[in-house]
């Protein structure tokens, strides 16, 4: 979709490091080299294509504080998903182009500002490193249209362009006030005590706080005088509008 | 505006074979050029001297043994792949053991920069291919060498589904051997550790001639 897939699946295993004091394997109990916590642990990655079954080392050893490793990996595995998407990612900010106000029948500029984010939480004992990246993007423009998601988050205009139809751009049919939301699927990576950084297998979709936007109509009136000839004429300085 | 969506279509996004990053070695500090005293140690093409006996042959010697290159010089009769028969066929099979061949050639190349059999197996418009012959030719001549760089394939699958006029895709599962880059002096210029494994996308074409390889691109992480 919006970012590359990971072509891999992943797989962990505990391993026994020798222990270069003492001489020997020192599986049976905590890993010499992982001290930072109680039970230290030691894994190695492995990693595969995932239309093979060809399981090769990839990254280690990385701590692990348990008794048991490999299943608290797994229990952070199958928890992973829920947690990225609790997590207070921002969607980043909706700019238009005009605003707080544009023209009815107007092509409006919208883009957003959305940028990679990064969360340290602790899962099952374990610190977890999430990073997460917007990947696409969805625009409800408060007038019944939907755009996305779509992996463009558009971009600014020069104020002298403003009125161009743009991939994100929106033309309201009618005048009032428009909600405009932004909804930022973001793809995320996750590692947990700084081993190497795994994909989060779905999406997070997080919205953005509602923007208000103002439509209004114009009306063009073309008159023979200028305002000297005949300041009573109007949208002469002093002259009171016409509904 | 966004550069990121350029790939949008694309199940996979792929980037530029990385085993060519044997150019990341320069080639500074070598003496090219006609030296009439350099390049005397090791080559195995040297004329023979004034002591050559007159009943040896120029050929290497009749005990073929392959011996892999190493600090002290070249490989010597590395054996030629052999494209198996299986390979020689329209199928998902044939086009599996085609692409365990293709990294055969890729190899051979690494460890004698003889890069005939890659070519005769991939299609004018593989980049890739055509810089890693450039690479490893350079990096075999005027008495230069590679010692290990041979590729082990892990795995290789293909859903056999044309994705274009008998063209097919084949995912790779291949790493290298570590690379160490020696000069025609015998000084190690520099090693390119192995790192692990990765993923490779060959997009192969079938005609009379058999398969070719028109793309070999990594996959990407």
């Amino acid at each position: 979709m919006g970012l590359p897939k990971d072509p891999f699946k992943y797989r962990s295993k505990h391993v026994c490091r020798t222990d270069p004091v003492l001489d020997g394997s020192n599986c049976s109990g905590p890993d010499v080299e992982c001290t930072a916590g109680e039970n230290g642990r030691a894994v190695n990655w492995y990693r595969s294509l995932k239309a093979l079954d060809a399981y090769s080392f990839f990254a280690g050893p990385t701590c692990i504080y348990d008794e048991k490793p490999v299943d608290v990996l797994e229990q952070i595995a199958a928890d992973i998903q829920r947690q990225f998407e609790s997590l207070p990612v921002n969607a980043g900010s909706v700019v238009a182009q005009p605003s707080p106000h544009t023209l009815r029948g107007a092509e409006t500029n919208f883009y957003a500002d959305a940028a990679e984010q990064q969360f340290d939480v602790t899962m099952f004992g374990q610190k977890v490193h999430v990073v997460a990246t917007p990947a696409q993007y969805t625009w409800t423009y408060g007038d019944g249209t939907v755009l996305g998601p779509q992996p463009s988050m558009g971009g600014p205009l020069p104020q002298e362009r403003w009125g161009e139809k743009t991939r994100t751009s929106h033309a309201y049919a009618t005048t009032g006030d428009f909600q405009i939301v932004l909804t930022t699927s973001f793809q995320g990576t996750y590692s947990v005590n700084s081993g190497p950084p795994l994909p989060i297998p779905g999406q997070g979709q997080f919205s953005a706080p509602p923007q208000t936007i103002s439509v209004w109509r114009s009306i063009t009136r073309n008159y023979a005088d200028d305002c000297n000839q005949n300041p009573q004429g109007q949208g002469c300085p002093g002259v009171p509008s016409v509904p | 505006m966004t550069s990121h969506n350029l790939f949008a279509s694309r199940p996979l996004r792929v980037t530029a074979l990385g085993v060519v990053v044997a150019a990341a070695l320069t080639l500074t500090g070598c003496n090219s050029g006609g030296d009439p005293n350099g390049g005397g140690t090791t080559s195995p093409t040297s004329t023979s001297t004034e002591s050559a006996t007159p009943s040896a042959t120029a050929t290497p010697t009749p005990t073929a043994v392959y011996k892999q290159a190493d600090a002290t010089g070249r490989a010597q009769n590395v054996p030629v792949p052999v494209l198996p028969e299986v390979a020689k066929t329209e199928t998902k099979e044939g086009l599996e053991a085609f692409a365990r061949y293709w990294y055969s050639t890729l190899s051979y190349a690494y460890e004698t920069g003889d890069t005939k059999p890659m070519e005769a197996v991939s299609g004018p418009a593989c980049t890739s291919c055509a810089k890693v012959k450039t690479e490893v030719t350079e990096w075999h001549a005027e008495g230069r060498w590679l010692a290990g760089g041979k590729l082990h394939v892990e795995g290789v699958h293909s859903d056999f589904v044309a994705s274009g006029p008998a063209e097919y895709q084949v995912v790779v599962q291949v790493y290298q051997e570590t690379i160490d880059y020696y000069l025609a002096d015998s000084t190690l210029k520099g090693t390119l550790p192995r790192k692990p494994a990765v993923g490779d996308l060959v997009v192969a074409v079938f005609d009379s001639a058999g398969w070719k390889a028109s793309t070999v691109e990594h996959l990407v992480k």
